[in-house]
């Protein structure tokens, strides 16, 4: 490709001269990825802050960046990048400035062809970390000595900002201001209400978003340090065996699909059982309970379950096109089916919770009686401890924040976007996903500009064409997947939240450095968790083909979602592009006992449908047996 | 010259008066007592210490037993050879007294008997008193004759036994430095057991010899008989299995050409041809890996102490113990401690985050 946006009158910085790939050593410069044929342009859907720019070069040009597929695995919606832009900050706050982490700097975000890329900072210098670790010793002992009581506080704060974020109200303004306004002599009227609605609205996010950061690097910390001892103690020792000496069994993700096996045991009970299995559609199958005799018992534990349970992403929840159960009902639906045929079958659908119980103490006693002295016994049982200590914040937060809080509020989103639809401003209300958060400020207050003089809004005819626009420019940077990784690799890779999160290590590196992106034989990951399957490739972009999905099938994805375990009983394996192994998905895989290889950088650009392949959770390698049969 | 009450010259390993009897040497012990837990342990017997002190003191050669390895005690290496020879073949040529050949051919009969299988092949191999007692292997220092058949073979190889004894390798063999340990009169059972036709074969520790990490069971294997295992003359494919979860942590599978077996060309066992499908194959599947580390850990449960297992997989699938005995290696070392200094979890998290690892030598990117 020879078309490059080099002219210098937009203000983005050219291609010529920057470093290629060279095997084995180095990926390509940011600055050296080309914009596809047809997105030139892209760089104004996105704040100037986000972008390469010639005055930052040198800095930019010297870093590693990899792409965050684990949570925007598609190119950003411009509204969507309130996410990242929030953990940019919120994420990074931690670990400069609040605590601070004695050798993590910020994570520097830039987006790229669309793509968001990342490079976490590492504080180098011994003096420096040695004087960090004084304050943060202080500060973080603060939360462990106390983490009991602050996660119930953490809890209430979360709690209370989402019933605020329920409270919060989108709707057109009336052709006339109603007489209570006048009557109470408020004083501020339809258009203030507007604009604060909306201040509030991404306050709100903004808030929840600290929250999410207040606990989650020391929780991951504690939680390393004992995989750590577990590494040395017992060489060789697979991640998914610690995670399953600390992991809840009563974790909050796992809810939503008990509610669904709840909701089938009550429909059997019910005699529901033929409405439930004969109707594909949830509408159908709804508006058929309410029509039976039993119907209403189980409509209203229906509704019991639905909030907040199916406030249930099947993303990651970090962009708007990650929909949730309660917007969609066909995946909890066709759960259910399965649960109900389980169970006329005479099959025990409970998940054995007391096994489980009982097999992690098994397994935590036999590794302890396995240690050389008394000491190492005691450091093993305080490590555990505290990983079990703090270890339900770090799974239940994903419920609160991902997706009850993200879902809710992607739902506000929408009801602002009907108020652009009302006042004819765009066609869709998923139309308002492609303003930037602060140009839908500008626009709400065109909006009330248009209102209060009564002559045309701006953005009337201003808008929709400018959808029309970068709608074209994000299909074309979909369809040209972005590089796993650019610029120069380092050395190191100690900071704790890549480690876990994203699985970057330095294998993973070395990997993608020798593979570049081209062999479609072996592909290498994460073990995340173990066994050893074979089958047929699905390859899913979109959740919405998890309906494709057939028995015996293997899931390649970019990432899955906690949320598409109920498609997972029918899954012979599961392989992602992105993850470790405290990813999202990891922890729930482990608990369907499915193998499944993470972080392998190119499975969804590498292996199509229909390819017989073979997974190996207890190495991390997959490999493509046999191609799709023509 | 055996009545009931004189002690036997052969004791069978299932009867229950064999289990930790000192007449069978610490190998055959063992298996006696493996037997007795219920382990897979193919049927066989001892030809005791008592019959191998009988049968010196029939020929009239237990005084130069005694001798000879006193002489040898300090001896040059070309005298203890000289003696050991000299003496070696006085026992090949003393006569067997007619009782205790009777009982061995008996006991054989038996066998052949016991497994419907006339001409049996059978393991003979030498089980010393002093295996395990002085807390060292003796491996490799005591024979081993594999497929034997026929009642006169048996007896032909257990004289070779009790000769093996007088190899200047034992008489030499020092492993707790105390001269008078060697110069002990050691007494020396002879096992005979049914072959176990394997496979695939080979040796298992439980825990990592390398390591001592005692989480682990690690399992050398290869196609054919274990000996090329135990011997070293076969590069053994190796499994790392996690001794709690059963977990296959690592596979190193060997390309392997050639494997010992018996070779009907030459009537004994050598090494021939692996197939050609097989050499590049793993010896052993997910499953029998599974049983054979379940296994491992039975025995060491059983045992009371990390051990070192022979086995092998017959050609059913079926897995056996063909030994067991202590390990001796890290099971006498001090216990070294693995966290760098005993503190509180939230000092030691708080010191990881401050690049301070956790455990010795920790501070690494992982």
């Amino acid at each position: 490709m020879t078309l490059t946006s080099s002219n210098s009158t937009d203000g983005v910085p050219s291609s010529e001269g920057a470093a290629q790939a060279v095997p084995g050593k180095r990926f390509a410069s940011p600055f050296a990825v080309q914009t596809p044929a047809g997105a030139e342009g892209w760089q104004s859907m996105y704040p100037y802050y986000a972008l390469l720019s010639d005055e930052r070069r040198e800095f930019e040009d010297g870093k590693f960046w990899f792409f965050d597929g684990m949570h925007n695995p598609e190119p950003l919606y411009p509204f969507d990048t309130i996410m990242t832009e929030n953990w940019w900050v919120a994420a990074s706050q931690m670990s400069t400035r609040v605590w601070p982490v004695p050798p993590a700097g910020g994570i520097d975000h830039r987006i790229i062809n669309g793509y968001l890329y990342i490079s976490p900072n590492a504080v180098t210098d011994p003096d420096e970390v040695a004087q960090r670790a004084q304050e943060f010793a202080v500060r973080a002992g603060h939360y462990y000595e106390n983490w009991d009581e602050i996660y119930e506080q953490w809890v209430a704060k979360a709690t209370d900002c989402i019933e605020r974020l329920k409270a919060i109200r989108f709707a057109p303004l009336p052709g006339m201001e109603p007489e209570s306004s006048v009557f109470e002599h408020r004083g501020v009227y339809s258009t203030y209400d507007l604009l604060t609605s909306y201040g509030a609205l991404i306050e709100n996010l903004f808030e929840m978003g600290s929250y999410h950061f207040e606990m989650l690097n020391l929780g991951y910390g504690a939680y390393l340090t004992f995989r750590e001892f577990c590494q040395a103690a017992f060489p060789g020792i697979s991640d998914q065996t610690i995670a399953s000496m600390v992991s809840g069994i009563d974790i909050l993700l796992f809810r939503p699909d008990d509610e669904v096996r709840g909701l089938a045991k009550l429909a059997v009970e019910l005699e529901l059982s033929d409405i439930v299995l004969g109707n594909d559609d949830p509408d159908a199958t709804l508006n058929a309970i309410a029509a039976h005799p039993n119907g209403s018992q189980w409509i209203s534990a229906f509704e019991k379950a639905k909030d907040p349970w199916f406030w249930f992403s099947t993303g990651a929840g970090y962009t708007h096109s990650d929909r949730a159960w309660i917007d969609d009902l066909r995946l909890p639906f066709s759960a259910m089916r399965g649960y109900v045929q389980a169970l006329l079958a005479g099959e025990d659908i409970r998940r054995p919770l007391d096994e489980i119980l009982a097999e992690r103490v098994r397994v935590t006693a036999e590794y302890r009686s396995y240690l050389p002295t008394d000491a190492d016994r005691e450091s093993f049982d305080g490590l555990v401890e505290l990983a079990r200590q703090v270890f339900p914040f770090v799974e239940n937060h994903n419920f609160y924040v991902e997706h009850w809080h993200h879902s809710l509020f992607w739902s506000k989103v929408r009801e602002l976007g009907d108020v652009f639809v009302a006042h004819d401003f765009l066609d869709d209300r998923e139309d308002v996903f492609y303003l930037h958060r602060n140009e839908i400020y500008s626009a709400l207050y065109d909006l009330n500009i248009g209102w209060a003089t009564g002559t045309e809004a701006r953005g009337v005819t201003y808008w929709r064409p400018e959808v029309e626009r970068r709608k074209r420019i994000r299909e074309v940077l979909k369809a040209n997947p972005p590089l796993p990784a650019l610029g120069i690799p380092p050395e190191f890779i100690t900071e704790p939240l890549t480690v876990m999160l994203w699985g970057i290590t330095q294998e993973s590196v070395q990997e993608w450095l020798g593979v570049d992106g081209q062999d479609g034989g072996e592909l290498r990951g994460v073990a995340a968790s173990a066994g050893k399957a074979t089958g047929r490739a699905r390859v899913i972009i979109d959740p919405e083909q998890l309906h494709e999905v057939e028995d015996g099938d293997i899931l390649v994805c970019r990432i899955t979602a906690p949320s598409w375990a109920p498609v997972f009983s029918r899954l012979s394996a599961a392989v992602s592009d992105v993850g470790g192994i405290m990813a999202h998905t990891a922890i729930v895989c482990r608990e369907y006992g499915l193998p499944a290889v993470v972080g392998t950088g190119f499975a969804t650009t590498s292996i199509r449908t229909g390819q017989l392949i073979e997974v190996d959770g207890n190495t991390g390698v997959v490999r493509v047996l046999e191609d799709v049969s023509a | 010259m055996t009545t009931a009450t004189a002690s036997p010259f052969v004791l069978w390993i299932d009867e229950p008066e064999a289990v930790g009897s000192k007449l069978l040497g610490g190998k055959f012990a063992s298996l006696a007592e493996m037997t007795a837990g219920g382990f897979a342990v193919p049927g066989g017997f001892g030809i005791t210490t008592t019959a191998y002190r009988y049968f010196l003191e029939s020929a009239g050669l237990a005084e130069r037993a005694r001798q000879v390895r006193a002489e040898a005690v300090g001896a040059d290496l070309a005298r203890v050879q000289e003696i050991s020879a000299e003496f070696t073949a006085a026992i090949e040529a003393a006569p067997l007294p007619a009782d205790l050949e009777a009982a061995v051919r008996s006991a054989y009969a038996e066998l052949e008997r016991r497994t419907g299988r006339e001409g049996l092949p059978v393991a003979v191999r030498s089980s010393g008193e002093s295996e395990d007692l002085a807390g060292a292997s003796f491996a490799g220092q005591y024979d081993t004759f594999l497929w034997i058949r026929g009642a006169e073979d048996v007896l032909k190889h257990v004289r070779s036994c009790w000769a093996g004894m007088f190899g200047a390798a034992v008489l030499t063999y020092r492993p707790d430095a105390d001269p008078a340990a060697v110069a002990v009169d050691h007494g020396i059972c002879v096992g005979v057991q049914q072959m176990v036709e394997a496979r695939s074969a080979g040796v298992m520790f439980t825990l990592d010899p390398v390591t001592g990490d005692r989480s682990k069971v690690v399992i050398e294997g290869c196609w054919g008989l274990g000996e090329g295992v135990v011997s070293g003359g076969v590069t053994p494919s190796r499994y790392v299995v996690d001794k709690v979860t059963f977990e296959v942590l690592k596979r190193d599978v060997a390309h392997q050409e050639q494997q010992y077996s018996f070779d009907p060309a030459i009537a004994a066992v050598g090494l021939v041809p692996v197939a050609a499908e097989l050499c590049a194959a793993p010896c052993l599947d997910d499953v029998q890996i599974h049983a054979l580390a379940e296994l491992a850990k039975r025995i060491e449960r059983h045992r009371g102490a990390p051990q070192d297992i022979e086995w092998a997989v017959s050609a059913t699938g079926d897995v056996h113990v063909l030994q067991v005995r202590p390990e001796t290696v890290w099971s006498h070392r001090q216990a070294e401690q693995l966290v760098t200094e005993k503190k509180s979890a939230v000092s030691h998290v708080l010191a990881r985050f401050a690049g301070v690892g956790v455990v010795q030598g920790g501070n690494r990117a992982s």
